[in-house]
Parts: C-alpha cells; sequence; structure tokens
C-alpha cells in the first residue's frame, strides 16, 4: 500500500478510535473504499487498536461483504431468493456462469466482474433478477444474459 | 449448594456449575470432544449432550455448559441421548474416518462404517487448539476463518504466524494430531529437555524432577514456565484438585546457628564437547555414559530399549572410550575413579539385553580397585562378548552413509593404528567437584586442592576433616570414589561431626 | 429545528406542519422501495419532477417520494392525492399526460389504472384494488404516506405521540402492563410474548440494559422488515423508545443487514433528525429519560441474524451463536440484559399505546393477536407485501388479495417460515394465519415470507434449495448442523439429480432428528423443517424421484430432457434461434430436433415455442424418442 491508500485507511480507523465492538463496521468501510481487505490493512487495524490479526482475519472470513481478495470491477449478483428460484434464477445462474466462467465466490482472471449470488433483494415481483453495479435487469432470462453483460467493460 | 439427579444418583453441587463438571466429580462418565477443565465451555461438538427434566419439560441440552439447579433430573444415556450420540459419532466418522480417536468414539457406539460418503479430513474442528491460545496462552496465533464447511483453523492470510510464541500448547491439545506447529510458525521449538534423563527426553515446565525426588513433589521451572515468562498460562492449577499449586511461592532463606557443618556436594558430569576430537555434540551417535545410563534403564526414555539417537536403531557394535577428560593434561589431571566399572557393568548390561551385542572398552588402565572388581572384568571378557583394548582413540570420525561412528586408535599391545565402525560410541565422561562446592568452599573460606576438590590436610589419619575444625567433607566432593566408599565416609563425617559437638559441650 | 421539549410543544409543532398542509392541495405521490427503485421510479421521479417544473406547478401541485407501497407486482406506483387514484406500472413516457389530464384536467387515465381480472372492470381508487381492500394496514399502512427522509410527514400522521403520552403519563411498568396485555407476539419469527421479555428483561440485574433492533432480515424471499424501515423508520424508532423507557434500558442499538444500503440511509437520517427535535438523547420531552441509539451493519450473513449471534457481532466479534441456556435477556450484549426484537414487533407498540392493549386484542385469533405483514411471492399473481389480521385463511390472502395462481396454473402448496419453516399443502388452505396453527401443520410463521408454489414447482428441489442456503449460511461451529446439513444436503442432491436410492428417505429423516434435537441454535435445529414438511405432504414426489428417476414438476435437471415433438413442430426456428447453445438443429421446413448432447436445459425452448404450436415437451422418467428420420416438414392445415 503506499502512503496515500494508509493515510486514507488510518482516516477511516480514526472514526472508529476509542469505540468499542466496531472492528465489523471498520472493516465494511475498508472493504467499500479499497474493495478488499489486504493483509496490510489488517496489520495496521491491528496495531492502531490493540486487536489480533487473528480476530480481523476470522472476521473477513467469516462475512460474505468483506473479500480477500480484490474484487472484480463490476459486481454481479444474481438473487437466489426462494420467489426467484422457483421462478427459475438457477437456471440462469448457469448461464452467467457459463459465460464469464467463473463461480458465484470469484472474480475473473482480468479482474472484469466478480460473481455473487445473495438472498432476496425484495424484488419478488421481477423475478429472476440479475444485478450488475446495483443497476437491477429483471425478468431476465437466461438467452438474454449475455447481451447484458456485453456492455460492461 | 443444589441438589440434583444424575442417572438417578442423588448428588450436591454448587449453583452455578455445570452438568458436567458435577458429573465428572461424581466419576458418571459423559463423552466429550471440545471441553477442557481450563477453557471456556465451547458447545461445538454437542457428544456431552444429556436430557433433563427441568419444570416438567424433558430437554436435550449440552452438559458442558448448561448450569446446575435444584431439582434438575438428568439422564446421561436416555435412548434419545444415545440416538443421537450415534449420529453424530457417524457423521464425525464420515469426516475423519482416519482418526483412530474417532474411529474408537464411533466403535463404542456400534458404528464401524458410515453411511455417508467418506473425506479424509483429521481435524474435527473442536477448536481447543484455538481457544487454548488465546484464553490462557493469551496470543491468538491461530483461529477459525471462515464458516460452515469452508470453517477450518488457521493463520492470519494463512501465512506463518509472528506471533506464535512456539509453547507447541495447540499441538499438545489438539485430540486427532491435525495440529501441526510446523504449520503455524516457521520457529523450530525448542523442547524443554529432562536434566535427569541428560537430555535424552523432554520434560514440561512443571515437573517431578525424578522418581526419587524428596519431596516427591512437582516443581515449576520458572526459566520456561509460560506464566513466569508471560503472565498468561495458569492451566495446571485448573487441574490440581488439591489446589496446591502456588505461583507466588519464593525461595526461603532460612538462617540457622549450627555447630558443625558436613558438606557433601557431590559431583557434576564434565562436559566432554570440551574434548572436540571425540565429536560429542556433533556426531549424533556419540553418547556420554550416563545418557547410555538412562537410556538401558527400564525406567528410562526409551523403557531399556538401547535405540540410537541418530536413526532408533539397536546397536549391535558398541564402543566405550575410558578416560575422557579424566588423566588428561589438557582436562582434568586425576582419574575419576568410577568409569572402569560402570564401564564394564554397562557392557555387561548391554550383553544380557542383546544377546548379539559386542561392546569394546578402549582403556587406559582398568581400575578395578575394589573387591571382586579383577573378578568382575574377567568375566565380562569371558562370558558377556566384551573386548578390553589397550588404547586411548586420538579422535571419532562420522560415516555419512550411515551415521556410524568411526573410532581412530593406536592399539598399544600391538602397536598397530587403526580404526574401528561402530554403530554407538559411549564415552565414560570425568566427573568433577560439583558446581557448589566452590561455592560453598568459598562462603567458608575452605581451600580447595589443586583438582578443585575439598583439601583434606590429614587424609592418613583424618580423611573427613577439613581444615576448619567443625567442618567436615565426604564424598566426592573431596575425592573420587564410588558409592560404597561415598556411603563409608559419611557415616564417618557423622560420626566426626558427633565426636565433635560433644566435645563442644 | 426546534427542540421539542414537552408534550405540549409536540401538539404545537404538529399544528403548525398540518396547518401549513392543505389536505385539498393535489400531491403526487410515488412509491420509493427498493423493489420499484429496480423497476425504475427513480427515472420517473426525474420526469415528475422536470415536468412539474416545466408545467410550473411547484408552488400549487407537492410531490413525495414515498416508502414501499406493498403492492411490487405492478411498480412503480403513484397515487394522486387527495383523490387516491391509484396509477399502477408508470414509466417516464406517462408522466406529462398524469400531469396535464390528472393534475390539471382532474381526469383519470384508464390505461394506467388497475384492471380487475375476471370482470376487466378498471378501478380508480387504490383503497378499492382488492389486493388492498383486503387487507387491514395498521402497521404498514402509513408508508405510502410519508417521505422517509421527513420527520415531518411523521409527525403530520401524528407521530411521536405514542412517546410523548408515555413519557409524560404512563410509568415504565404502566407501559409493561400495557404490553403484557395487549398479547402482543414478536413478529420476527419466535413468535414469544414481547411483554414478557420485556419484564424479564426488566428485572434482570444489571445497571446498564440493551434494546435492539433485528432487521437482520435473512429469510430469502421477506422483505418486510426492509420495506418498513426504509419507508417508515421513524415507526420502529419511537417503539423502541418506549420500550427502551418500559425495560429501563438507555443505550439502543439497530442492526441493519448491509444489503439494504437505502434502509441504513434512512435509519440514519430519521435518527439525526429526531436527535435533532430532542425526541432521542437526553430528557425526552422533559421527561428526564435519555435514550441514544447506533446504527450497526451486519456483513453478509444469514446466522448474525439469530439474537445471540446478533449480540456477539454488536461486540465486534464474529457473529456466530451462544448458547442460550441463560437468557440473552439476562446476559447478553457484553453479557450485559439485553432485549431484542424484530422490526415490525417495534413498529407495533406505539400503535398499541395509542390506540390501547384492548383495541389491540380485538383483531386477531386467541393465541396470536393483531396483523402481520407478510411478503406474499412466488407463483401469485399479485406479488407484494400485505399486512392481513391474524386468523385470516391463507385461501383469503393467495387469492382474494394475492389474485390467485398466476398464469392459470394450479396451486400446489405455501411455503412459509423460510429455511425454517415448512409447505402447507392445499388440503390445509383454509388454516388461519396464527403462530400455534402454523406450527401444528408442520410449518411455522417465520418472519413472514410467504412463497405460492404451483404444479411448476417441485418439492424435492425446494427442499434442497433451502438445505443448500443453510449449508453456506450456516456458521460450522457445531457438528450436527454443519455435518448434518451436509449429508442431507448430499442426499437430496443425489435424488434431485438421479442417483436416489431406496433408504435415502429413511437416512434423511434419521439425521433430520438428530440436527432438529442437538443442533447449538435455531438455525441447526430448524433446518430439517423444510425436508420433513415436503416429505410429509409430497412423499410421492421423493418416491418419483428416487425410484422411477422422474421430476413431476420437470424442475430437476438431470431428470428432465426436452424433446421436439415431431408431429407438432412447425419449424418456425423460434426456439433454434434463441437457444444459446445451439442444441438445436432444422431449417425452414425441417423439423427442428433437440441434440441432448448440447441441452442445457435452459428451458428456453420450451418457454418460447408459440403455444399454438407446444411442440417442446418436457420428459421425465421416460427415455427420450430417437430423432426421426423423415424430418421434412409436412405443414398443418388450420
Amino acid at each position: 500500500m503506499n502512503t496515500e491508500e494508509i493515510s486514507r485507511i488510518d482516516q477511516i480507523i480514526d472514526k472508529y478510535e476509542g469505540e468499542e465492538g466496531v472492528l465489523i463496521q471498520l472493516l465494511l468501510d475498508i472493504q467499500q473504499e479499497l474493495n478488499w481487505i489486504p493483509k496490510e490493512v489488517a496489520e495496521r487495524i491491528s496495531q492502531r487498536l490493540n486487536i489480533p490479526q487473528s480476530q480481523i482475519y476470522r472476521v473477513v472470513s467469516f462475512y460474505t461483504a468483506m473479500s480477500l481478495t480484490p474484487r472484480g470491477r463490476h459486481l454481479v449478483s444474481v438473487c437466489m431468493g426462494t420467489a426467484c428460484h422457483i421462478r427459475g434464477s438457477p437456471r440462469l445462474l448457469d448461464r452467467i456462469t457459463d459465460i464469464l466462467k467463473i463461480q458465484p465466490g470469484e472474480t475473473s482472471p482480468d479482474r472484469r466482474f466478480t460473481l455473487n449470488t445473495v438472498n432476496c433483494l425484495g424484488c419478488c415481483a421481477l423475478g429472476p433478477v440479475m444485478v450488475v453495479d446495483g443497476k437491477y435487469h429483471g425478468k431476465l432470462a437466461p438467452a438474454e444474459a449475455e447481451e447484458v453483460l456485453k456492455n460492461y467493460d | 449448594m443444589v441438589n440434583l439427579t444424575i442417572d438417578g444418583k442423588t448428588v450436591t453441587a454448587e449453583e452455578g456449575t455445570y452438568i458436567l463438571q458435577v458429573a465428572r466429580a461424581n466419576s458418571i462418565d459423559i463423552p466429550t470432544l471440545c471441553y477442557h477443565p481450563a477453557l471456556e465451555p465451547f458447545g461445538a461438538c454437542r457428544l456431552c449432550t444429556v436430557e433433563i427434566t427441568s419444570r416438567g419439560r424433558k430437554r436435550l441440552v449440552t452438559s458442558c455448559n448448561y448450569p446446575v439447579e435444584e431439582g434438575l433430573e438428568v439422564s446421561t444415556n436416555s435412548e434419545a441421548v444415545i440416538k443421537g450420540r450415534r449420529m453424530i459419532l457417524e457423521l464425525l466418522l464420515a469426516r475423519c474416518p482416519n482418526v483412530p480417536l474417532i474411529q474408537e468414539l464411533a466403535k463404542s457406539y456400534g458404528i464401524k462404517k458410515p453411511r455417508f460418503k467418506l473425506e479424509d479430513d483429521n481435524c474435527i474442528l473442536c477448536g481447543l487448539c484455538a481457544r487454548i491460545c488465546e484464553e490462557r496462552m493469551g496470543v491468538s496465533a491461530i483461529s477459525f476463518s471462515g464458516r460452515g464447511l469452508e470453517r477450518k483453523i488457521d493463520t492470519p492470510f494463512h501465512v506463518h504466524s509472528e506471533i506464535c510464541q512456539g509453547c507447541g500448547a495447540c499441538a499438545f491439545v489438539c485430540p486427532t494430531g491435525a495440529i501441526k506447529l510446523e504449520d503455524i510458525t516457521d520457529k523450530e521449538p525448542r523442547p524443554i529437555l529432562s536434566e535427569f534423563n541428560v537430555g535424552l527426553s523432554p520434560r514440561s515446565a512443571i515437573y517431578v524432577p525424578f522418581p526419587q525426588a524428596v519431596p516427591k513433589v512437582p516443581v515449576i521451572d520458572r526459566e520456561v514456565c509460560i506464566h513466569f515468562l508471560t503472565g498468561n498460562c495458569r492451566i495446571c492449577e485448573n487441574f490440581c484438585q488439591a489446589g496446591a499449586i502456588n505461583y507466588d511461592q519464593e525461595d526461603e532463606i532460612i538462617e540457622a546457628e549450627v555447630d558443625a557443618i558436613i558438606l557433601a556436594s557431590g559431583f557434576d558430569l564434565y562436559d566432554p564437547s570440551a574434548l572436540e576430537e571425540y565429536g560429542y555434540g556433533k556426531i549424533k551417535n556419540v553418547i556420554t555414559a550416563m545418557q547410555y545410563e538412562r537410556m538401558i534403564s527400564a525406567s528410562g526414555p526409551s523403557g531399556g530399549q538401547l535405540q540410537r539417537p541418530s536413526d532408533g536403531k539397536t546397536p549391535k557394535k558398541l564402543a566405550f572410550i575410558q578416560c575422557v577428560g579424566s588423566r588428561d593434561t589438557h582436562h582434568k589431571l586425576y582419574c575419576s575413579s568410577v568409569c572402569c566399572m560402570h564401564a564394564t557393568k554397562e557392557a555387561i548390561l548391554a550383553n544380557e539385553h542383546y544377546p548379539d551385542l559386542k561392546a569394546f572398552i578402549f582403556y587406559t588402565d582398568m581400575r578395578a580397585v575394589g573387591k571382586k572388581f579383577q573378578e568382575y572384568i574377567a568375566r565380562a571378557e569371558q562370558e558377556y562378548n566384551v573386548t578390553y583394548i589397550r588404547s586411548r582413540p586420538s579422535k571419532i570420525t562420522e560415516n555419512p552413509d550411515n551415521g556410524n561412528p568411526i573410532v581412530w586408535y593406536e592399539e598399544t599391545t600391538a602397536r598397530t593404528r587403526t580404526s574401528m565402525e561402530v554403530d554407538m560410541v559411549v564415552l565414560c565422561q570425568a566427573l568433577i567437584p560439583s558446581g557448589s562446592t566452590k561455592d560453598i568452599s568459598d562462603m567458608l573460606h575452605l581451600s580447595l586442592n589443586d583438582y578443585q576438590f575439598v583439601d583434606i590436610p590429614d587424609r592418613l589419619f583424618h580423611p573427613v576433616d577439613t581444615e576448619i575444625p567443625g567442618i567436615f567433607a565426604c564424598g566426592f566432593c573431596q575425592a573420587p570414589q564410588d558409592i560404597p566408599d561415598s556411603v563409608v565416609q559419611a557415616s564417618a563425617a557423622a560420626a566426626r561431626a558427633a565426636e565433635f559437638l560433644s566435645k563442644e559441650d | 429545528m426546534p427542540r421539542i421539549n414537552s408534550p405540549a410543544e409536540l401538539e404545537e409543532l404538529r399544528k403548525a406542519i398540518l396547518s401549513k398542509r392543505d389536505p385539498n392541495r393535489p400531491c403526487i405521490t410515488l412509491c420509493s422501495g427498493t423493489a420499484c427503485h429496480a423497476s425504475g421510479s427513480e427515472e420517473v421521479a426525474a420526469s415528475i419532477e422536470e415536468e412539474i417544473k416545466k408545467q410550473k406547478l411547484s408552488a400549487e401541485v407537492d410531490f413525495r417520494k414515498t416508502g414501499c407501497h406493498g403492492f411490487c407486482e405492478r411498480g412503480p406506483i403513484v397515487v394522486i392525492h387527495p383523490e387516491k387514484i391509484c396509477y399502477l406500472q408508470i414509466e417516464p413516457k406517462d408522466v406529462p399526460e398524469i400531469i396535464s389530464q390528472t393534475i390539471k384536467g382532474k381526469k383519470v387515465i384508464e390505461r394506467l389504472l388497475y384492471t380487475e381480472p375476471t370482470t376487466n372492470k378498471k378501478i380508480v381508487h387504490e383503497f378499492e384494488i382488492p389486493f388492498y381492500k383486503n387487507q387491514e394496514r395498521l402497521v404498514f399502512g402509513s408508508n405510502g404516506k410519508i417521505d422517509p427522509k421527513s420527520i415531518d410527514d411523521y409527525l403530520a400522521l401524528g407521530g411521536y405521540s405514542a412517546l410523548a403520552k408515555v413519557l409524560s403519563q404512563m410509568t415504565p411498568e404502566q407501559v409493561l402492563e400495557e404490553v403484557k396485555k395487549s398479547n402482543l407476539r414478536g413478529r420476527g419469527g419466535g413468535g414469544f410474548p414481547v411483554g414478557r421479555k420485556w419484564e424479564e428483561c426488566r428485572n434482570a440485574p444489571g445497571e446498564i440494559k440493551y434494546v435492539i433492533v433485528n432487521a437482520d432480515e435473512g429469510d430469502p424471499g421477506a422483505y418486510m422488515d426492509r420495506s418498513l424501515l426504509e419507508g417508515n423508520p421513524h415507526s420502529v424508532l419511537e417503539g423502541l423508545i418506549i420500550g427502551a423507557y418500559a425495560i429501563g434500558s438507555h443505550e439502543g442499538y439497530i442492526y441493519v443487514r448491509q444489503e439494504y444500503p437505502l434502509a441504513v440511509e434512512n435509519v440514519h437520517i430519521a435518527i439525526k433528525q429526531a436527535q435533532e427535535y430532542g425526541f432521542l438523547g437526553k430528557n425526552i420531552f422533559g421527561s428526564g429519560f435519555d435514550f441514544t441509539v447506533k446504527v450497526h451493519r451486519g456483513a453478509g450473513a444469514f446466522v448474525s441474524g439469530e439474537s445471540s449471534a446478533l449480540m456477539t457481532a454488536l461486540e465486534g466479534r464474529v457473529g456466530e451463536p451462544r448458547p442460550k441456556y441463560i437468557h440473552t435477556v439476562i446476559k447478553g450484549v457484553w453479557d450485559r440484559p439485553s432485549n431484542l426484537n424484530n422490526v415490525e414487533t417495534w413498529a407495533t407498540v406505539p400503535l398499541i399505546i395509542n390506540k390501547g392493549a384492548d383495541w389491540f386484542r380485538g383483531i386477531g385469533t386467541e393465541g396470536s393477536k393483531g396483523t402481520k405483514i407478510f411478503s406474499l411471492v412466488g407463483k401469485v399473481n399479485n406479488t407484494g407485501l400485505v399486512e392481513v389480521p391474524m386468523g385470516m385463511t391463507l385461501r383469503e390472502i393467495i387469492f382474494n388479495i394475492g389474485g390467485g395462481i398466476r398464469d392459470g396454473k394450479k396451486f400446489k402448496a405455501v411455503q412459509t417460515g423460510g429455511p425454517s419453516g415448512g409447505v402447507i399443502p392445499e388440503k390445509y388452505i383454509d388454516l388461519p394465519i396464527d403462530f400455534d396453527e402454523l406450527t401444528k401443520a408442520g410449518s411455522m410463521m417465520g418472519s413472514g415470507g410467504m412463497i405460492v408454489m404451483d404444479e411448476d414447482t417441485c418439492m424435492v428441489d425446494t427442499a434442497r434449495y433451502f438445505l443448500n442456503f443453510l449449508a453456506d449460511e450456516s456458521c460450522g461451529k457445531c457438528i450436527p448442523c454443519r455435518e448434518g446439513i451436509k449429508q442431507m444436503l448430499d442426499i437430496l442432491t443425489d435424488i434431485t439429480e438421479g442417483r436416489g436410492e431406496k433408504g435415502d428417505i429413511e437416512l434423511l429423516e434419521e439425521v433430520a432428528a438428530m440436527v432438529k434435537d442437538f443442533s447449538l441454535c435455531a438455525l441447526g435445529t430448524t433446518a430439517p423443517n423444510p425436508v420433513l414438511s415436503t416429505l410429509k405432504y409430497f412423499q410421492d414426489e421423493y418416491v418419483a424421484h428416487i425410484e422411477q428417476k422422474r421430476c413431476p414438476a420437470y424442475v430437476c435437471k438431470e431428470l428432465v430432457s426436452y424433446y421436439i415433438d415431431p408431429e407438432k413442430c412447425q419449424a418456425c426456428m423460434i426456439c433454434l434461434r434463441q437457444c444459446p447453445v445451439g442444441a438445436i438443429s432444422g431449417g425452414k421446413n425441417q423439423i427442428h430436433v433437440i441434440d441432448q448432447t448440447k441441452c442445457t436445459k435452459c428451458n428456453t425452448c420450451f418457454e418460447v415455442c408459440p403455444p399454438r404450436f407446444s411442440a417442446v415437451r418436457r420428459l421425465s422418467g421416460e427415455p427420450v424418442p430417437p430423432p426421426v428420420k423423415d424430418r421434412v416438414l409436412v405443414r398443418r392445415k388450420g
């Protein structure tokens, strides 16, 4: 990490210094900022807040919102909620994994896409739903997925 | 205090204790995997589940963390409990089919082959390792990572830990042997070597020095005890049922006015590493006589089996080198007096244990001074395959292919210079007055002779009197001698002291 | 904003707010909940703002972006006040017409209205639409009237009057008694009597106590809490402060899952505004009662919504459940007494205070009082969030409110309680909504997810789906849940992929029994429910999968083959072009044939084959006929 990144991280840690029980909130902010949690960040947090690195690692590896590897430029989320499931989301997901050549939880080698599944976005009326960078694509048939994904580089 | 029944037996317990603790205190067995008396109950294995009836309701709860209450009825082996335990073990066996502990436990519940697809893990995720590291060692070098089926024990970011202190508590407490220290740290753990077994086996920081110790109670070695080094641990305290462990104990300085002193400070072993030519400390299969004694002792670290250090093989050809450091202008000038006989004894013992073992004793002179000592030596040569070679070897090297030591010597009777490859070499090291002899002598203003033994001015008529009246010395601290001689001198010193005291009056 | 220091000042403020609002002034409300957002409500909003400006109506017409209206199937929804004209599925291009015709011209635009499906009648007013008419929207109803980012909207409806009443006229014990008397039961799934829980917390030893809002809402298919928190955060806050007062707590937490960024945002805004008015902080309404609240985001773990796990997460540690033999109301966060309740539970409290426990008890059944919000989703026509009184039957909800099964299919079952619940088949469709009735039938109320399933839903696949979800979300700490769910999932996967064996059902039941009784937390103990309930009511489907390798609903891919009936195929090339893997061969006059080795069973051909041909058939449990030799098309006459 360069000094600029370290100072950004330090600013985020400053926000939480002195409070109890803030590790998860802090890590969420850093994940938002850097798109992943590098080892150096865990070391910095450990130094400044006196939390063992093993506890930080445990938290990051437990929660799906945090990532130990850098996430792709575009986040593709497929809803696997029950309503979407019975409307055919598994088939949609299969098609998407074929197109992107990665499994849910993985990032494509060119760091273009990270694919994950989420449980219920609350748009059950639009199921099955795929969200790319916050944009919702509802009532998506497997055959249409490729067209949508082509637009993202 | 509350009253409760476990399996029909009425017991009392302090309020707030857990069912499992109460059961164990009353010799009722409940199986556990993730429980440890020195750690917070974890409730992960669920094996300790029991059926309770509380306020009229039957429930299944884990006994390791359910607090007892008045009138609680507990059944540790009801049908529901057994059925569930059986299924848990069957599932566990499917995960870890090659772990002996799980195989045994499952077998005791009638399960040999699980009805599920088999994996090949050896970690049961009991968490004992991570918990002991965090809760008792205060280090938190390892922890759980991931969740669900990805859950495992790991170091942060899966790299070697920088904070692991190498105490090995995790590996010690792991019930399946899944924890390997080399996965956690690149530090090599330094075992605490047992002084009594001359470094042949490890001991713990709290230990009974040797079986004949007086008093025979454990002591804590403050130099290596984690508690004294870091302030943590104190697990031994959890286990001592007598509550006898006291970390605050300090050495007591006792002052007493006495009228006579008997010095019997004994001997130490001379470190043969000083004789570099013999390779002690470098060649694995060159050991000292004291180490050999421990090896061949039935109560020693290998139960009396001769297992040479490099590969555990039983030696067929054994060499004893006499006068290692004794009668040597570079080391100790005097003869240590006991080595010729103890070497013979050791060679005889070796042959008694292993009839086709040959021993070679490389001697300068055989000092067989006592009664029947010469006959003993003759018997060794005639009946126990012992060969005496008059020689003081010049060096010992090592055969790199098999670790065999090679003894280089001149056979003085035949006047040939040759070498002999053996399986193991025993160095009969010199014995020296113990380190405390000099310290105490200085304190008492006693002189030491040229050989650093306590000076006895008149050996002929006053063999145990030192130069200071009222101070007597017996045993090795004043001259090399064996056990019978030491005992005689001890009686003499006691008699002289009594005589001296009666005169004082 | 002025600090309100007494109930009297609150009333004055309310009067001032109302005096500035003309109830007869036209107001356009646009549903801006996440679902409508996904349907494009932001673009509609921009369009409305632009159009109002363009037509120079800013001084005469109000525009309010509100929380979720509930009729998510037909979003984006626009309601014109004061007439309450309801327009559905609005797009930006409809906006100019709405402004000129309805706002200025006072004329209703027929094509944007709801059409009653059987009579084809157009319905103008929101409250007459069957979806809404049959509901009792006591807790959720305000969503459509307020902008969640404006506390004044909440105050205009009478907000914070319950809190004022509590702090000035009632003792904590009196509040406790009222809530106990109401028989309110937790809305998060457990259904535990709320008053009793508060009382146990109040009586627990310790000076510092916590109150917690559980907005982790992890059940897939349930989004009531989200819409409530996004759309009316103050109702939750008000209830929380009242509860804190009754229990004796001065610190609260709102745990919101991070997958709900809008809810997090709106809650933060609500807290800030409440603080400015003095409804949070020191000496609220001059009563001497202090209370502060913090927002804590979840990080993507379903299990962290379990109450003891949530409390562990609040401590900054990994959110894994703890043993609860000592209740969390006695030892919770930081080992202090902590009272946790669901979002909907807290939002119900101000109503009970304002209208009284007796009023509340007048609604619902003997064992389950009041109303409940459900997310009615799946194969119904009107998917969305509905609030009904306890005691209404499943049939009424699904058919009268939900509008029946979509696409003319047949009802098969309704799944309630999420991954902890079970399915209820047709023979119990007249079951009343009630905590105990649902549990008796082998399911549970849960947090309110209600997934309607039709003949095209495979029950075995449904059970496998839930187990898969739980296997992902299990924290993995205890053996029964981690290993037990894994093996049950393995068996079910084998069954759905054609490798089922005799004895699988018995083995499933045996594992399920142990997982149910020996797991550490409720995720594990309820994990077998979907399996056990589908086995109970649809065992024939399991048997078909195992013995005949057949999926009656044609869902399990490995057991289904797609086949184009050569007698029916008219070689229209539609399926051929749409097949994403090019598995269909054929031509303009050549019967189409699916290459079984390439087919990925994506169902596209089945869906796109024109209904008048219906040439694509799904086969299961029978071999695929070999392709016909002669593939020249003989066109059908007529």
